[in-house]
């Protein structure tokens, strides 16, 4: 009768018995690698909206404030988007004929608002403030990336929750004077360690609620 | 010639699949799954246009006063608003019958609004119709009665204060002067009308000043009890409840228990016999010429101590008499507070119409039977339900030519006739109203009508040749006129603070109350009393789904009410706790569960109005018998000779509280201390925790705590509906609750610590109680139940995995699971749902299955005064956060603040002398601790042994 294990045999046993082990780990770790990537996050990836609106150009050229167009970004959860009247403050004037704009025209004429596509979003269970944010010296920048150099939109951060604790832990770094908050090309003077203590100081900022579950989600 | 088609099927139920086909689906689905590598991108939308407001953020809450009405009497509410849609409404601090609070009917109302049986069209013979095609119908209808002055006409009403309404009205009386005018009210005001007739000459309305008042006798008054007043009355009744010096005696003679007998220092259970002789002998020992009754020795006692009492605080004492009291009772009441100078103020009626209600209601039956009515207008009353002749006034209806019914749903009398037209929800129209003490306020829309309907004005205005009248002309017609100085100035007040600043009646200097030698009654068989429904009135909110899972404040029953017996009684008709009984009068009869409690007086059977619906709905139809069957001609609230035969064992009704006593415990439950022992230095029981091992977790920048007055709530649930419409809470049906599941944040349970014939009843809120070392949170494997830096005991939805170890280490079975898909809306059967979403609240997560759940301190109020604070750059002043029961409360009996900030109200009531921790043996450090209630008991008037 011959052998019924092989010379290899023990040699696969091993493996078998250590892929046993390793696998689970190995599905999970993977798993954890995916869901923090941008395949999952979506970060970086670039969105096709109904009109090619260039923060690049508003922003970055012609030197628009934030607050132009994201009006309750101050007093709201929300920043809000620009109405298309607000669209039409210059775009009544200049190029009142480009085909680009056409929706923007027949938004205005129908009396419809024009359904922009979500770049950033957060899920439903969390509770996130724009005004809050602003009120303690976080710049847009710091999630939202630098839009003067996005000529269309797309989402900076990746936007977990690890993302956001690793601010929630320290957002000394993250923290710029008041006047500088919706400055895109900002980039900070002196000692950052030294700023980022004054700043926390400043604006009253302690991190010893900031990781209670109820700051988010309720 | 026609095309032929040919029908191609896909492959036949059990049919085997082949290879290539199983090949070809493999990939088409693999090939999706790879296409569809995430979720669709949202939209993201601008909210408001350029003028819309600067304040018009998205997501933000704005707040509008309006006015919504209880049997037609105006109270003020503030809603609030977000993104267009009213979410939660609250009192008005600006209106005298709300002061800030709010009670069952005003926070149920939202839901009102987004109920999915609502009336979406109108009803005509020829089925669906628009409103218009109504409108032409009536209209048409009407030019028909030009002929006959209107003699043929009907008009019928419930009570009507607005006086827009009262104005087109008149209108519609001028131009059909023959048409008849009924109003009624199930829940009627007759014996007061005829009572001040009898005392006075003419019908007025007592308001007692409580704020005056150290004694209070109550004759069957339920001032706490639900009604127009509730608000304002437990307001000032428990102001001086709370111990100390100027602390009121609050006696009480009723048949049933009551929420003002369950706040009463002496309560007398007492029928009709017992009633009179009270009264009398009160009165007689005040200097009336009446004869001493027929009574028991323990009412003796009673009438001997109250009659002490009241002329020993002359000018600071009152007697009420209830509305189910004869009309005898009534002037008996006015001639006692006239002999001892009590603070009431006397006004008139504010309900402008002079018939007596069951006069009116029986006229306009009579008139439907005997043929003299041609067409009926039914404007939001329901006399098929409520009317004791309903089904004979229904059968008359159906031989008119032309009826229309009028209101939110198509209910029972709509059923009955002709027409049925959508009405606007009040938080959908222009209107105004009257406070039961006189102050006028205006309504005004928070949104556009969400169905073809109109106002109630507008329908008037139609009837009254004004077809196409805008609700807001129609008001601002009945207002211009009187204007002292700019109009337009006085409207926009109004609006925003929702009080109109005209003088309502001001108290009219009654004549002498006569002096009214009451009938003698005899001893009589067992009587029914008839009293109204705490969360559905009458009967009108039974569709309201939150109305019907809101516990009766005494017997904690829920989707239906039982018939309440002393065990002295039932033991005579043989009958035992939770038997299926019949009851009724002759032939008229209903179906009803006993109950079987001893406050109950004897001979004496209670049983609120309201069950019985025919059509409210899959919410409110079908559950019980319809009481006002009972009542007779005459719209009675107590019948004589009442029959009940048992029927069988059934079950008991169903209530969220089994049990009001817990063996030697129920004193440390709900301690109660008498004014004198508190005054002595007595303490409710230990507040310190007992030494622990565990940690303490750190404190951060703020600890938020609650007090709970018990001494303050009067059981009203106002707190329990406020919670349900802020923080998203389902409903979960009566099958649910059948086996033990209820959806609640926040309860009030009920604890009787006194012996059985006179229990003292009293109320415990019992929200979470955010233990300092909570025994929920060891337990979570997840690590879902989490302690936070502010002393809130954190439950994170998303972590929850359903294994309810948490509910089981709560020693205060404060969390709920949400076993099916409650807010999926399964009580509302295979109706469309979708219009519940709107009243959501986008500040809380709307929970899903297998998650536990429970009171959080209203977090999200938290968070909005931290965000402010952030933006103003101030710290969070004391009362900045109110939490949603707090803010209900009519009572103030509940306060919430920071224990960091040791001037805080929170932080100054934990070191009250009536301070107690419930459960404290445990060592849990609840932040949500209670004041202990007091009694302040006549020293002259002793318990019987």
């Amino acid at each position: 009768m011959a052998q019924l294990f092989g010379p290899g045999a023990d040699v696969v046993a091993r493996i078998v018995l250590v892929a046993l082990v390793v696998t689970p780990f190995l599905i999970v770790g993977s798993l954890y690698v995916w869901a923090g990537s941008p395949y999952h996050t979506r970060a970086g990836e670039t969105v096709a909206q109904p009109i090619l609106f260039s923060h690049a150009h508003h922003v970055g050229e012609l030197g628009l404030d934030c607050r132009f167009c994201h009006a309750s970004v101050e007093t709201g959860r929300f920043a809000g988007m620009p109405a298309t009247e607000v669209c039409m403050t210059c775009h009544s004037q200049i190029w009142t004929n480009a085909p680009m704009l056409a929706p923007i025209r027949e938004s205005l004429a129908k009396d419809q608002p024009i359904q922009w596509v979500r770049v950033n979003n957060l899920p439903d269970y969390v509770y996130f403030d724009h005004s809050v944010h602003v009120a303690k010296g976080v710049p847009c920048e710091a999630c939202h990336g630098r839009v003067a150099d996005m000529p269309l939109m797309r989402q900076a951060a990746p936007l977990t929750m690890g993302w956001c604790l690793d601010c929630h832990r320290n957002p000394g770094p993250n923290l710029r004077p008041r006047e500088a908050e919706f400055d895109t090309r900002w980039t900070g003077v002196g000692d950052p360690a030294k700023r980022a203590a004054a700043l926390m100081a400043a604006y009253h900022v302690s991190t010893a609620g900031l990781t209670d579950c109820a700051t988010c989600h309720r | 010639m026609s095309p032929t088609f040919t029908v191609t099927r896909g492959p036949r139920r059990g049919a085997p699949l082949d290879r290539r086909r199983a090949l070809k689906l493999l990939a088409a689905g693999a090939a999706t799954a790879l296409a569809s590598c995430g979720p669709p991108r949202e939209a993201i939308v601008p909210y408001a246009r350029v003028g819309d407001g600067e304040d018009l953020a998205p997501g933000a809450i704005r707040r509008y006063a309006t006015t919504l009405t209880l049997a037609g009497y105006g109270r003020g509410v503030v809603g609030r608003v977000v993104d267009g849609r009213p979410i939660k409404l609250e009192g008005n601090p600006a209106h005298p019958a709300s002061l800030g609070g709010s009670d069952v009917f005003s926070e149920a109302a939202i839901l009102d609004l987004y109920d999915p049986w609502r009336a979406k069209a109108a009803a005509g013979p020829t089925g669906v119709a628009a409103w218009l095609d109504f409108a032409e119908a009536l209209t048409a209808r009407l030019a028909g009665h030009a002929a006959d002055r209107g003699a043929g006409l009907r008009l019928l009403t419930g009570r009507v204060t607005g006086p827009t309404q009262l104005r087109l009205i008149k209108a519609i009386q001028a131009r059909f002067p023959a048409m008849v005018w009924a109003r009624y009210e199930p829940l009627h005001d007759d014996a007061e009308r005829q009572g001040t007739r009898l005392a006075y000459g003419r019908p007025l309305t007592p308001r007692p000043r409580f704020a005056e008042a150290d004694v209070i006798l109550c004759l069957g008054a339920d001032p706490l009890g639900p009604g127009p007043d509730q608000v304002a009355w437990a307001r000032a009744v428990m102001a001086r409840r709370r111990g100390g010096a100027a602390m009121s005696r609050l006696y009480v003679a009723e048949p049933g228990l009551s929420l003002t007998g369950a706040a009463a220092d002496h309560r007398l259970p007492a029928g009709p016999l017992v009633m009179q002789a009270l009264g009398l002998e009160v009165a007689r020992r005040l200097g009336a010429p009446a004869q001493p009754g027929e009574t028991t020795p323990r009412a003796l006692a009673f009438a001997e101590a109250v009659a002490a009492d009241l002329v020993a605080h002359k000018g600071r004492a009152v007697v009420l008499a209830g509305a189910g009291q004869p009309a005898q009772m009534h002037a008996l009441a006015a001639w006692i507070n006239q002999t001892v100078a009590a603070p009431v103020d006397v006004i008139d009626a504010i309900d402008p119409n002079p018939d007596d209600h069951a006069e009116s209601l029986a006229r306009l039956t009579r008139d439907l039977q005997a043929g003299a009515v041609t067409s009926l207008v039914v404007l939001d009353a329901n006399p098929v339900h409520d009317a004791p002749e309903g089904d004979a006034i229904a059968a008359a209806i159906g031989r008119l030519p032309f009826s229309a019914d009028l209101g939110l749903y198509k209910d029972e009398t709509a059923a009955a006739c002709r027409w049925g037209a959508p009405l606007s929800h009040p938080l959908e129209g222009w209107s105004d109203a009257v406070g039961p003490d006189g102050t006028p306020s205006l309504a005004q829309p928070l949104i556009r009508p969400l169905y073809d309907s109109r106002t109630a004005e507008q329908a008037l205005a139609l009837m009254a040749g004004e077809p196409d009248a805008a609700a807001r002309d129609l008001v601002r017609a009945t207002w211009r006129p009187g204007a002292a100085g700019d109009f337009e100035a006085e409207w926009r007040q109004a609006l925003i603070a929702g009080v109109l600043r005209r003088g309502g009646p001001a108290p009219t200097a009654p004549p002498a109350a006569r002096w009214v030698e009451p009938t003698p009654i005899t001893r009589s068989p067992l009587i029914l009393a008839l009293s109204p429904h705490p969360s559905l009135w009458d009967g009108r909110y039974a569709a309201n789904a939150w109305l019907q899972e809101c516990p009766d404040p005494l017997t904690k029953e829920v989707w239906g009410q039982s018939l309440r017996l002393s065990p002295s009684d039932a033991r005579t008709l043989g009958l035992g706790h939770g038997d299926r009984a019949r009851l009724g009068f002759g032939s008229r009869t209903i179906e009803a569960n006993v109950r079987v409690t001893p406050d109950q007086a004897l001979g004496v059977a209670s049983l609120p109005l309201g069950g019985g619906r025919a059509r409210a709905g899959p919410i409110g139809s079908g559950l019980g018998g319809n009481p006002a069957r009972l009542r007779g001609p005459g719209l009675a609230w107590s019948l004589e000779g009442l029959h009940i035969e048992r029927l069988g064992a059934g079950r008991d009704g169903l209530a969220t509280q089994a049990d009001h006593r817990l063996d030697g415990d129920t004193g440390e439950l709900l301690p109660t201390m008498s004014l004198a022992a508190l005054a002595a230095g007595a303490r409710p029981g230990a507040d310190r925790p007992p030494p622990s091992l565990l940690t303490t977790p750190p404190r951060g920048e703020h600890a938020w705590a609650m007090v709970i007055d018990a001494a303050a709530c009067i059981g009203c649930n106002a707190c329990v509906v406020a919670c349900q419409a802020e923080n998203n809470v389902p409903v979960v049906g009566p099958d649910e609750i059948a086996v033990g599941r209820d959806m609640h944040w926040l309860r009030v349970d009920r604890y009787d610590p006194g012996p059985d014939d006179d229990p003292n009843a009293g109320f415990l809120p019992v929200p979470c109680m955010q233990c300092e070392q909570a025994p929920c949170e060891p337990v979570c494997p997840v690590e879902a139940s989490v302690h936070d830096s502010e002393g809130l005991n954190d439950q994170v939805y998303n972590r929850c995995v359903g294994t309810r170890f948490c509910q089981a280490n709560c020693p205060y079975k404060v969390r709920r699971f949400n076993f099916r898909d409650y807010t999926a809306g399964a009580p509302w059967r295979d109706l469309d749902v979708t219009a519940l979403k709107a009243q959501r609240n986008p500040e809380v997560s709307v929970r899903g299955r297998g998650v536990m759940e429970k009171c959080t301190y209203c977090v999200q109020r938290i968070s909005a005064a931290r965000a402010e604070s952030a933006r103003d750059g101030r710290p969070i002043a004391d009362g900045a956060v109110k939490t949603a029961c707090q803010t209900a409360c009519p009572s103030e009996a509940i306060s919430f603040g920071d224990l960091e900030d040791d001037a805080s109200r929170v932080a100054g009531l934990r070191r009250d002398p009536r301070h107690y921790v419930l459960l404290n043996e445990l060592g849990t450090r609840p932040r949500t601790t209670y004041l202990a209630r007091v009694r302040n008991p006549n020293p002259a008037l002793r318990k019987p042994a």
